[in-house]
């Protein structure tokens, strides 16, 4: 349960500032090619907390795949899974390109850096976190 | 791996997911989604972008199968059934952000939460109830 929590904590840190970074500061420019399909700032200043929950959930259901037993162990393990899901993510990715009037280059940037994020967020609870032996049945 | 269930699992989980996203997506809350028009392409525009469409469901369907035969080889429907809502949690923390960046109104956030639960648990179980038979013999 400890290792649980560790690794939840470091991973969710993690993907607090990614997520900062890329979107608040590297993808600032490409986001604003289509401001009408965002909320103005201030309005989501005021949603703030789901971005938190919304984070929060995303990295507490990954812990729990991998604790589950799913992916098996080690750094490796974890990072497999976080290619797997995130490449699964890509396909969601690809289906809202064809209903909303997103920037190309917004998916492909989003995308390839969701890749990164994955494989950084496995790494993390993969070294942390010491599973019990993988499912069969 | 046995390739021939994967394929079929594959199949199945291709063929659910895009007629349950239509059906779910498309019919279902096609009035809660035009609550907010200027989100969405017009039809035209859409018809364009379709093939990202079927490309994406054939991605995602893809890659979860894959994750489900080689994360639960054995298969079964309820050990894969439970991935499955574990796989749509993370989409539905996805969902909880674009609704704090994009106007999305709460009906359609819930309605992408409540679609990603049904979509990912039954899709699991599908994919874990084909996959199941002959990886145990080969694994």
């Amino acid at each position: 349960m400890k290792r649980f929590i560790l690794a939840f904590i470091a991973a969710y840190i993690f993907i607090f500032f990614w997520g900062w970074l890329l979107n608040g500061v590297f993808l600032k420019d490409v986001y604003a090619q289509t401001p009408n399909l965002w909320r103005p700032q201030s309005e989501m200043m005021s949603l703030f907390h789901w971005i938190i929950i919304g984070q929060a959930l995303i990295v507490f259901a990954f812990v729990m795949i991998y604790a589950s037993g799913f992916a098996g162990g080690g750094v490796m393990a974890g990072i497999r899974l976080g290619v797997l899901l995130e490449i699964a993510a890509i396909g969601m990715r690809l289906g809202f390109y064809a209903v909303q009037p997103f920037p190309g280059k917004l998916i492909l940037y989003g995308s390839a850096s969701g890749l990164i994020e994955m494989i950084i967020v496995g790494a993390i609870v993969g070294a942390i976190y010491k599973p019990a032996p993988a499912r069969t049945a | 791996m046995n390739w021939k269930k994967f394929f079929f699992a594959f199949i199945a989980a291709f063929g659910f997911m895009f007629l349950f996203g239509f059906l779910w997506y498309a019919k279902l809350m096609h009035g809660a989604h035009q609550e907010v028009p200027i989100l969405w392409r017009t039809e035209a525009d859409f018809g364009n972008h379709f093939s990202s469409l079927v490309f994406g469901h054939v991605v995602m369907a893809f890659f979860l199968t894959l994750l489900y035969a080689r994360f639960v080889p054995a298969g079964g429907a309820g050990v894969c059934a439970t991935l499955g809502i574990l796989v749509a949690l993370i989409y539905a923390g996805a969902d909880l952000i674009t609704f704090a960046v994009q106007p999305l109104t709460a009906k359609i956030l819930c309605g992408w939460i409540a679609g990603h639960l049904i979509q990912f648990t039954i899709a699991g179980a599908m994919i874990g109830a084909i996959y199941k038979t002959d990886s145990r013999m080969t694994t």
